[in-house]
């Protein structure tokens, strides 16, 4: 075993995360360069080899895997830089990328256009075929048809072509004949077919995720073989592997061919990391919350299972397309430590969504943001010590940020610039607070049974309040709390998603049928482990149904106990979870009802990394530091215990009001809190 | 520990107040995603037909999260009103059905509970309302929407006005046997009246835990400064407004028992800004019609104020605050006013509804150039019919969304696509055609839309919509109330009129057979649905519109090259470039507005 290397790629900063081969973490940081993003990440390596006192090829020699975590899929299809792509649909149903599949937000607010269709209408073309609910062909495939067709994208000048039919996903015959035309007649054009891509109903999801997908081939293909290609001349001669949307990783290689699954992998990791670090907690749930500069992102641990929704978009809900691609579940909203804070004419304040960002930031930061955010009102109450912010690596300028929240907020309010700041958090705590509510609702999650994972680098300024808000009992912020994605990626395994539509019913269970499907996922299963994973230190699969109530719409995930359905015993287990799981979900269930079950899911998972996470080295410096005047929640101005996160030994118990201090991060012990480090280096706070 | 106990006064500042704000907020949403993932039918868990609101122990609505506007603005207040009328004591564990449209609900398909919440010393302090739009309600005929009703005897719906269906958190089963004996496929019923029950109860579960947090005087002192601040804002907004007087009408189609020429309606709107006030008069209007199409006093509350809201700043909070700078004139007995029983009101949410939102925000948007709106589509093309039949020996009815788009032209934007009717606002979801073919034994040969239908203007209306569909193996009834065929939606402030609705049957031999606007067809095992529903109006006029846009739709086969060229002013070079010195001079020529 060798150097592992997590680099994640952030639109200010690119973050390396190292583990040694005895299990020590060290966190590094690079600037990112917005047109080269590999540059960053080279750049954070070279840094890390002088910080281990080497020769970056010689370090880079010891390495074995190297996890990236990147936003240049999401960010192509931001700027625009995507492939012209041309969307292939059946005859009939032009519009389905048009129409989405309705519903908006905000009903009085008009002043949003409607969105464009992923793929524009002049590049979608209309192919006669038609296969029935049942798999039938209603239209066979008109294949001259599909020629000519193909001509046409040619002159069009398309780079990519997404191809989405209806019910291809119960017989892929129609999709597969086109891709095969593809390839005899626009050669070296990358094409992706939605049976394949995204094997699930519903028309809009697939196509959408079918057109995405095929939009980033030829970009996203460059980024990884550029990736690979430089990292090898650098002297890495590990395993490549990036993050997906799903919490696990692949081979750069691999997903170049599938870059849809890199969409929404930002947030992916957090929920990982939390699961490792808090495998020792009480709690059957984590609620994770990711709080950077100006997003809080939530995700959840359930009984050890990270939950997924199909329901993640590109943009805002219902302004922007849909994914329809499994991903971790995660609810973002617009706060963080950027968010500005303002009161409306009306007299009513406000916390974001809008943010100061990286640029121009707070105004503590002094690189001209002049509107008080909620890093300012943290300042102002001592919650971080602008002598010591990062370390002590930049000073902060704390009378501009009293000054503007005292014309921003404290005078429009009749209140102190110290009354204003602690309304400033308050309100924001609410606001994250309400986020997880959504998620958890959603979930059937009851939130004071829970432990709440603080990560991100605003995290600690607030999670005491958000854990006491929430009901729950222990929060836990994990040693390198302010990096957690990256902490996951390092442990994370690699991941492949197997999914086959078979619908039946529990009154008329087709366990023939339903056993050749799951056969046929185990042995993709198999193939996956033999391949990529080759050598894996473990292999696990977790099988699923996508089931409901004969009646319903909506799907739940409900795991398998059995990898194959020996008998009536083995259905009935699977009608009796699932109907368990309809009630942990939404507290109802209705026992005599029949169930149908739509897909079947099978998740391989090769352990690549240890598993283990790691520890930051032993800090030698004083775990006590100078105590300071902190304005808490509540109270008035009281000399607070600052300590150092790092130092602290395991087995001492401090006592709020305290501050606890990183490098990287600040974390407020309100009055009535006590925190102490737990074996994995966490810091548990009881509230 | 928080801002909203941090201190001890009665006033409270703007921060408690977004706190508080927050809070309510949250647990309308709470009750809503409860809802949309536990109901049966597709109307409930597809389309997300249904609202949820907390209002106060005096029925003054407090917070609605993101229901249906045509829902949720009045109607609430009165049936919450009826449910305290009706039973003096209240108590906890108690739950109300009500969808009497003589007592405030919108119309009798939309069932709603109603849960009072009672403190620990058996107060009453808020009300909680879940409304849920029921695949079926009894009706004579199979479909929630009786346009051809003569009164509600012939419309046939179980009515409830505010009738107990829980007490002691027990169902009282005599109300649930007689719905089951009732409404077409009762297990789905059922089903959909659990979720909606579920999402009141959590609703009530939430606000008792609040109540105790911060406490109930505190909790009224809240929603007392809310409706303070709303009414502010709302003021605010409208003292900016120009002063005027604007009459519109927008007629209905005739549909049985409406007069030959159609239903005229007028709409006049005052804007008062010294007073900071609007009005609208509705009471120059016909008598109730012998049919299903008059509005309740919900809708015909709810309607204008839709108009106004969907004119001015949206950040304004709509509850009884804001509430306050609105005045509805309204008469008894009149199709746009307070119904008398029996008069059948069956199709109130839409059809005329639609008619009164319309002419409000088109006459708001004649008052000065960057207010109002144009007029949205109407409703209800067989596209968003009731379809229903036996197949294989198994009853199925539901409604689908298979198509029908409509959006009006703003100062802003273009017509939202999928906005469905000017009182929904686009936010019911519109059906997968892999779920509908899965679910229903029908299969959709065509769902596009159809280019040149938009109603052109400087922002133009949506397009309208063409969709053909059939029932596989059996015969399907499909029931719908399509206005729009001959009273398309209007422009405003020189944009022109979406494309009309239409319907037809295909026969077997191919070809079509116009149907009525207002009927239950039955479509053959061979035969198909036709539906095409109508474009949204333009707003300004379509000289006005940015040649890049015009061109846009060209490129992209929303509108002809022809069209860009007659209609918009706007010529294009051979090689599809925008000929600005051609466009120059049409514009110049007819570009006068």
């Amino acid at each position: 075993m060798g150097l592992r290397f997590a680099v994640d790629t952030g639109g200010t900063f690119t973050d390396l995360m190292v583990a040694t081969e005895e299990g020590v973490l060290s966190m590094h940081k690079a600037s990112t360069t917005p047109s080269d993003p590999v540059a960053g990440v080279i750049d954070s390596l070279r840094i890390a080899a002088e910080a281990a006192g080497e020769d970056l090829n010689a370090y880079l020699g010891r390495g074995e895997i190297l996890v990236h975590g990147t936003t240049h899929a999401i960010n192509a299809i931001v700027t625009g830089s995507t492939a012209k792509t041309a969307f292939l649909t059946t005859k009939g149903h032009p519009d389905t990328l048009v129409f989405r599949e309705g519903g908006r937000i905000e009903p009085f607010n008009f002043t949003v256009p409607y969105t464009e269709p992923y793929v524009p209408r002049a590049l979608t073309y209309e192919v006669p075929e038609r296969i029935t609910v049942s798999g039938a062909v209603k239209t066979s495939l008109d294949e001259d048809a599909v020629v000519s067709i193909l001509e046409e994208v040619r002159a069009a000048g398309v780079e990519a072509i997404g191809v989405s039919f209806l019910w291809s996903v119960v017989n892929p015959a129609h999709e597969l004949a086109v891709g095969a035309l593809i390839e005899k007649h626009l050669p070296g054009v990358p094409y992706t077919l939605s049976h394949q891509i995204n094997p699930s109903i519903r028309e809009y999801r697939r196509a959408s995720s079918t057109c995405i997908d095929a939009s980033l081939k030829p970009i996203m293909g460059a980024y990884m073989r550029g990736l690979e290609q430089r990292l090898r001349e650098a002297g890495f001669h590990g395993r490549v592997l990036v993050v997906t949307s799903q919490g696990g990783v692949m081979d750069a290689a691999r997903v170049a061919e599938a870059p849809v699954h890199l969409i929404n992998s930002g947030p992916s990791m957090a929920p990982v990391a939390a699961k490792a670090y808090g495998a020792d907690d009480a709690a059957e749930t984590l609620i994770v919350g990711d709080t950077g500069g100006t997003t809080f992102d939530v995700s959840l641990v359930r009984r050890g299972r990270i939950p997924r929704s199909r329901e993640t978009w590109l943009g805002q809900p219902f302004r922007s397309h849909m994914t329809g691609m499994p991903s971790v579940d995660v609810k973002s909203i617009g706060a963080g430590g950027g968010s500005i804070a303002w009161v409306d004419r009306g007299g009513l304040l406000h916390v974001g969504p809008k943010s100061a960002g990286a640029v121009p930031g707070p105004v503590c930061y002094g690189r001209g943001g002049t509107k008080p955010t909620l890093t300012d009102a943290s300042v102002a109450l001592g919650f971080i010590d602008a002598e010591f912010f990062l370390g002590g690596k930049m000073a902060l300028n704390k009378s501009g940020a009293l000054d503007a929240i005292r014309s921003d907020v404290a005078e429009p309010l009749g209140k102190t610039v110290e009354e204003a700041a602690e309304v400033i958090v308050a309100l924001a705590t609410e606001h994250m607070v309400q986020a997880i509510m959504d998620i958890t609702v959603n979930q059937g999650i009851d939130p004071t049974q829970a432990t709440f994972v603080a990560g991100g680098g605003a995290a600690g300024l607030n999670c005491v309040a958000i854990a006491r808000r929430l009901g729950c009992k222990r929060v836990l912020v994990t040693e390198a709390g302010a990096a957690l994605s990256a902490s996951g990626a390092l442990i994370s395994d690699l991941t492949a998603h197997q999914q086959a539509m078979f619908h039946t019913r529990s009154d008329a269970f087709d366990i023939e049928g339903v056993n050749g499907v799951l056969a046929g996922l185990k042995e993709a299963c198999d193939a996956f482990a033999a391949g990529p994973g080759a050598g894996a230190k473990g292999v696990e699969i977790d099988w699923s149904t996508e089931a409901r109530y004969t009646d319903q719409a909506w799907e739940i995930e409900v795991p398998l106990r059995v990898p194959s359905f020996a008998g009536g015993d083995d259905v009935g287990a699977l009608v009796s979870d699932f109907h368990q799981m309809h009630q942990d979900i939404f507290a109802v269930s209705d026992d005599k009802a029949g169930i149908e079950t739509v897909s079947w899911n099978a998740e391989v998972r090769c352990r690549i990394g240890s598993g283990v996470p790691g520890r930051l080295a032993a800090d030698g410096r004083p775990a006590k530091l100078a105590s300071r005047p902190v304005r808490f929640l509540g109270t008035d101005w009281i000399d607070a215990d600052v300590w150092r996160l790092e130092a602290i030994p395991q087995g001492e118990t401090l006592a709020g009001p305290a501050i606890v201090e990183s490098d990287f991060t600040s974390i407020v012990i309100d009055p009535g809190a006590k925190a102490w480090r737990d074996a994995s280096g966490n810091l548990v706070i009881e509230v | 520990m928080t801002g909203a106990n941090a201190s001890a006064t009665k006033t409270m500042d703007g921060s408690t107040l977004a706190v508080l704000t927050a809070r309510f907020e949250g647990i309308a949403r709470k009750m809503a995603n409860t809802l949309h993932r536990t109901g049966r039918s597709g109307i409930l868990t597809i389309a997300r037909d249904f609202s949820c609101v907390v209002l106060t122990a005096k029925h003054e609505l407090l917070a609605t999260a993101e229901s249906l506007p045509n829902h949720v603005l009045r109607g609430p207040d009165i049936m919450s009103r009826t449910m305290t009328d009706n039973h003096p004591v209240l108590k906890r564990g108690d739950a109300f059905l009500h969808n009497s449209p003589y007592h405030g609900c919108t119309h009798p398909a939309d069932h709603s509970i109603l849960i009072p919440i009672i403190d620990e010393e058996g107060v009453h302090r808020f009300t909680v309302l879940a409304k849920a739009h029921q695949a079926d309600c009894g009706n004579s005929l199979p479909t929630t929407y009786m346009g051809a009703a003569v009164d509600v005897y012939n419309e046939g719906a179980l009515i409830f006005p505010a009738v107990k269906v829980q007490d002691n958190y027990q169902h009282v089963m005599d109300i649930i046997r007689m719905c089951q004996m009732r409404i077409r496929v009762p297990d789905q019923w059922w089903g959909d009246y659990l979720a909606t029950l579920g999402a009141a109860r959590v609703g009530e579960r939430e606000i008792l835990a609040l109540g105790k947090e911060i406490g109930w005087d505190r909790l009224e002192d809240y929603s007392r400064q809310w409706f303070d601040y709303s009414e502010k804002r709302m003021i605010e907004v409208i003292r900016a407004l120009p002063k005027g007087r604007v009459t519109r009408t927008s007629t209905h189609d005739a549909f049985p028992g409406t007069p030959a020429e159609g239903v005229t309606i007028k709409a006049t709107v005052e804007v008062k800004p010294d007073e900071a006030m609007i009005e609208v008069d509705m009471t120059d209007n016909p008598d109730s019609m012998p049919n299903g199409l008059n509005l309740s006093e919900a809708c015909s509350l709810s309607a204008p104020m839709i108009g106004i809201f969907n004119s001015i700043d949206h950040t304004v909070p709509k509850n009884e605050g804001s509430f306050r700078r609105i005045k509805i004139h309204l008469r008894d007995g009149c199709v746009v006013g307070r119904p008398r029983h029996p008069t059948s009101c069956s199709v109130a949410t839409t059809n005329i509804a639609d008619r009164v939102a319309n002419p409000v925000q088109a006459a708001i948007a004649e008052l000065a150039d960057g207010l109002g709106q144009a007029e949205t589509g109407a409703l209800i093309p067989p596209s968003c019919g009731v379809v229903s039949g036996v197949h294989d020996g198994k009853p199925f009815v539901n409604e689908v969304y298979l198509g029908c788009t409509g959006g009006a032209g703003t100062p802003w934007t273009d017509g939202w696509l999928t906005i469905l009717h000017v009182g929904n606002a686009g936010m019911c979801y519109q059906d997968s055609i892999e779920i509908d073919e899965l679910r229903h034994p029908i299969f959709v040969h065509q769902r596009r839309l159809i280019p040149d239908s938009e109603g052109a203007g400087r922002f133009r209306g949506a397009l309208g919509a063409y969709s053909e569909f059939a029932p596989v193996d059996c015969a399907m009834t499909v029931a719908y109330v399509s206005d729009g065929n001959v009273n398309p939606a209007l422009g405003t402030r020189g944009g022109l009129a979406g494309a009309r609705s239409a319907q037809f049957r295909r026969l077997a031999d191919g070809s079509l057979q116009p149907v009525p606007a207002c009927a239950e067809v039955v479509i053959g095992p061979d035969e198909t649905m036709v539906s095409i529903s109508g474009g949204g109006g333009g707003y300004g006029h379509p000289h006005e519109r940015d040649p890049a846009r015009v061109l846009h739709d060209v490129r992209e086969g929303w509108i002809s090259r022809e069209r860009a060229e007659s209609v918009y002013g706007v010529a294009l070079t051979e090689d599809g470039e925008i000929d600005g010195k051609m466009t120059a001079q049409r514009r110049g020529a007819v570009g006068q507005v």
